[in-house]
């Protein structure tokens, strides 16, 4: 009798929990707000990105607001002027996408652009007072940050100063794209030793004692992937006879040669690791710059 | 026995938790809320003459906006923020979006970002800051004419009225632009800015930054002053804290004309018309500014400092000397050393180094005459330390700007700063505090 009961008990547990089944979720997954991404009714900003950027190179380019899109969340960060969308993402074009496949062929850009470009209108401020104007994450990601003040030659109201501007944020799309690089084909790991002594506060140094030091600039110094790719975005955005010039104005022996030894390492690694033919990449990345800062 | 009690209470614990609730909605979370992101994009775009907002700045200011939402994700915009933006309508876009709460989101830069855009140099709040407001709204109530939002980041209140047709075409027809020219009185040339009202003279001071307006007058020999925070409205300039003097009481200032040519503004206060115009001398000279701003510090050994350098004809720094590499401050230190026998005074300029900030070079004075109306004038005695190249247009312009034989007014604005003004013309000043 006991045992009967006992039987009687759990299967009527048992029964009561599977009766308890809920089946209630009413609607369909397809109306989740914003699943898939958000959507707005198409610019011709939109439709000239997607023809340039999102068919040939899989690569998607996003200039509207999205917090969630900062590394760092925290960050009031204002978004793009859509004004200057386009005019960058040509510059981007042939500062950067046309020489590399000059050199390195058609296919190359199709394959390591990364997948994510992302626009943003001011710089990103740090706690410490240095401004955040780049970010490369993992490599499917680069943001590009403080593009309201860009102007190049031929915009409404560029002034000869505006070229500074410019030219930096050359320098910081050189800059990531390195980190793409050495992200899928390490550099030699002696590079890091050339000189060591990395610090985060690199922003204490100034570019010429950074220079003094054996680093090309100030940021150089904050770690071996930044000194890196520090040094083969400067190579490019500069041009090699700006490099050269620079190697000489350093007074200390010892920072001159490690310089020149991180320029012919970057010089090696773009012939080993890529088959790239550095100083026509150089020639041709300078000449795209000039055609818009002088 | 044990064992009945804990089949009692695993049949009435099964029982109770599959007590089923039912929904209090009857439809699911993602219809309802793609239903009200759908009523607020109706709502938005139904105001035909769009939507008028009024913004407190987080440091303050208070600023209008007009918006009108087309149902294409654009989004045409005015504000009072400047000349240019109350002047042009500018496009952009927008998007409702369900983050925690219906979102509207201002995705791409227009007029909005001015107020919170992190670069100090947009709107005249500290680096990283701006003026501390949002460009991305939470949506808290919605009613047929009226739109609750609060900011994401800042909190920033933003109320969205319906606007009536008279609001739009006032910003289409200029009303707005001619209104924000009154604080073009910050760009006359002259220190000193002046109108006169029921028979007494007032200096007035636009600060456009706090959007701060102050009064100096003078009540028998004692010498006044008023402070309060202004804003903008369809009519002219409303100041927050009406002004009283006697009879005279100024709540708003209307029919503002700026006129580029002679740099006077002309208004409406109280039925009466206004000229504010620059003027080259204080309302009454303050005799012994001059000796009181040398001595408090010369006394003690000390200096005044001053970051911004000139002000030369409506230009800010115009020397340039902020751009010196490495630039700290400038000081002006009273009987700094002597020199062959000559006490003098120095105007040093301080750098950061890499020994620390560094007084690194100045040009020394003679002990400064003190004339009996009032000014101060300088004599050089000749140039201290090494001036570096790049320092050098900064250095000597700066310098031999201190010499104007006619002299400086000081005036003080504060208990320990003071304005040194060219008694010239009063196109040149410098901003001491210590």
């Amino acid at each position: 009798m006991k045992n009967y009961l006992h039987i009687v008990i759990v299967t009527l547990f048992w029964l009561s929990l599977a009766g308890c089944k809920k089946d209630n979720i009413t609607g369909s997954a397809d109306d989740i707000p914003g699943l898939g991404g958000d959507t707005w009714t198409q610019t011709e900003i939109d439709s000239w990105l997607y023809d340039n950027f999102t068919k040939p190179y899989n690569t998607d380019v996003k200039y509207k607001w999205s917090q969630s899109e900062l590394v760092d969340v925290n960050r009031f960060v204002t978004p793009v002027d859509e004004a200057k969308v386009v005019p960058i993402m040509k510059c981007l074009d042939s500062i950067l996408i046309s020489p590399y496949e000059t050199v390195a062929g058609a296919d190359f850009m199709r394959r390591y652009l990364p997948r994510f470009i992302i626009l943003f209108g001011s710089a990103a401020y740090e706690a410490d007072g240095t401004r955040v104007q780049g970010q490369a994450e993992g490599e499917g990601r680069i943001l590009l940050f403080e593009l309201n003040n860009f102007r190049v030659k031929g915009m409404v109201g560029y002034l000869s100063e505006d070229s500074v501007g410019a030219k930096r944020l050359f320098h910081i799309i050189e800059h990531e794209f390195g980190h793409t690089l050495h992200g899928n084909i390490m550099y030699p790991v002696d590079f890091k030793t050339i000189t060591g002594s990395y610090t985060t506060n690199w922003y204490n140094y100034t570019d010429g004692q950074a220079n003094e030091k054996g680093f090309i600039s100030n940021y150089a110094m904050s770690g071996p992937d930044d000194d890196f790719v520090e040094t083969l975005s400067i190579l490019l955005v500069e041009g090699q006879t700006s490099f050269e010039n620079l190697l000489n104005t350093i007074s200390s022996e010892e920072g001159k040669t490690a310089l020149a030894q991180k320029a012919a390492t970057v010089r090696d690694y773009m012939r080993n690791a890529w088959n790239i033919d550095f100083a026509t990449l150089q020639k041709q990345t300078r000449t795209a710059i000039e055609r818009y800062t002088k | 026995m044990k064992k009945w009690i804990v089949y009692l209470v695993l049949l009435t614990v099964t029982f109770a938790a599959c007590k089923k609730e039912d929904t209090v909605f009857d439809k699911s979370p993602d219809e309802r809320i793609n239903g009200a992101l759908a009523s607020y994009q109706q709502t938005l775009q139904s105001a035909a003459s769009g939507w008028k907002a009024t913004i407190t700045t987080g440091t303050g200011g208070i600023y209008n906006f007009h918006f009108r939402f087309a149902d294409n994700n654009r989004v045409f915009m005015y504000s009072d923020f400047n000349v240019t933006t109350a002047g042009t309508e500018k496009e952009s876009s927008y998007r409702l979006k369900a983050l925690q709460q219906p979102v509207l989101i201002f995705d791409t830069y227009s007029y909005i970002h001015l107020l919170g855009d992190p670069d100090g140099n947009v709107n005249g709040g500290a680096d990283g800051e701006g003026l501390l407001t949002d460009f991305e709204f939470a949506i808290d109530t919605v009613y047929a004419d009226s739109i609750i939002l609060t900011g994401r980041y800042y909190q920033t209140h933003l109320r969205l009225e319906r606007a009536e047709a008279a609001d739009y075409t006032a910003w289409q027809n200029g009303v707005w632009e001619s209104n924000v020219q009154f604080q073009n009185i910050s760009n006359i040339l002259e220190y000193f800015k002046r109108f006169t009202l029921g028979g007494v003279t007032y200096d007035i001071i636009v600060d456009p930054i706090t959007r701060t307006v102050s009064f100096i007058w003078f009540a028998g020999n004692a010498q006044r002053s008023f402070t309060t925070t202004y804003y903008f409205d369809r009519t002219g300039v409303v100041l927050t804290n009406p002004f009283v003097n006697g009879t005279t009481t100024i709540r708003t200032f209307t029919d503002i004309k700026w006129n580029a040519t002679t740099r006077q503004i002309s208004m409406q206060v109280n039925s009466n018309n206004v000229i504010v115009a620059g003027a080259n001398a204080p309302i009454r000279v303050d005799l012994n500014a001059p000796q009181r701003w040398y001595n408090t510090v010369a006394a003690s050994d000390e200096y005044w400092g001053s970051y911004d350098g000139f002000h030369v004809n409506g230009v800010d720094d115009a020397y340039k000397v902020t751009q010196i590499p490495g630039y700290a401050f400038m000081v002006f230190w009273p009987a700094f050393g002597s020199s062959g026998g000559t006490t003098y005074d120095l105007l040093g300029f301080v750098t950061q180094t890499n020994a620390g900030l560094t007084l690194g070079f100045g040009a020394g004075y003679n002990a400064p005459t003190f004339t009996s109306d009032g000014k101060i004038v300088f004599t050089v005695l000749g140039v201290l330390g090494d001036v570096p190249t790049e320092a050098e247009d900064a250095f000597y312009n700066t310098a031999s700007r201190m010499t104007d034989p006619s002299g400086y007014y000081l005036v003080q604005t504060g208990s320990s700063s003071y304005d040194m003004v060219a008694a010239s013309n009063a196109r040149a000043w410098i901003h001491w505090e210590r």
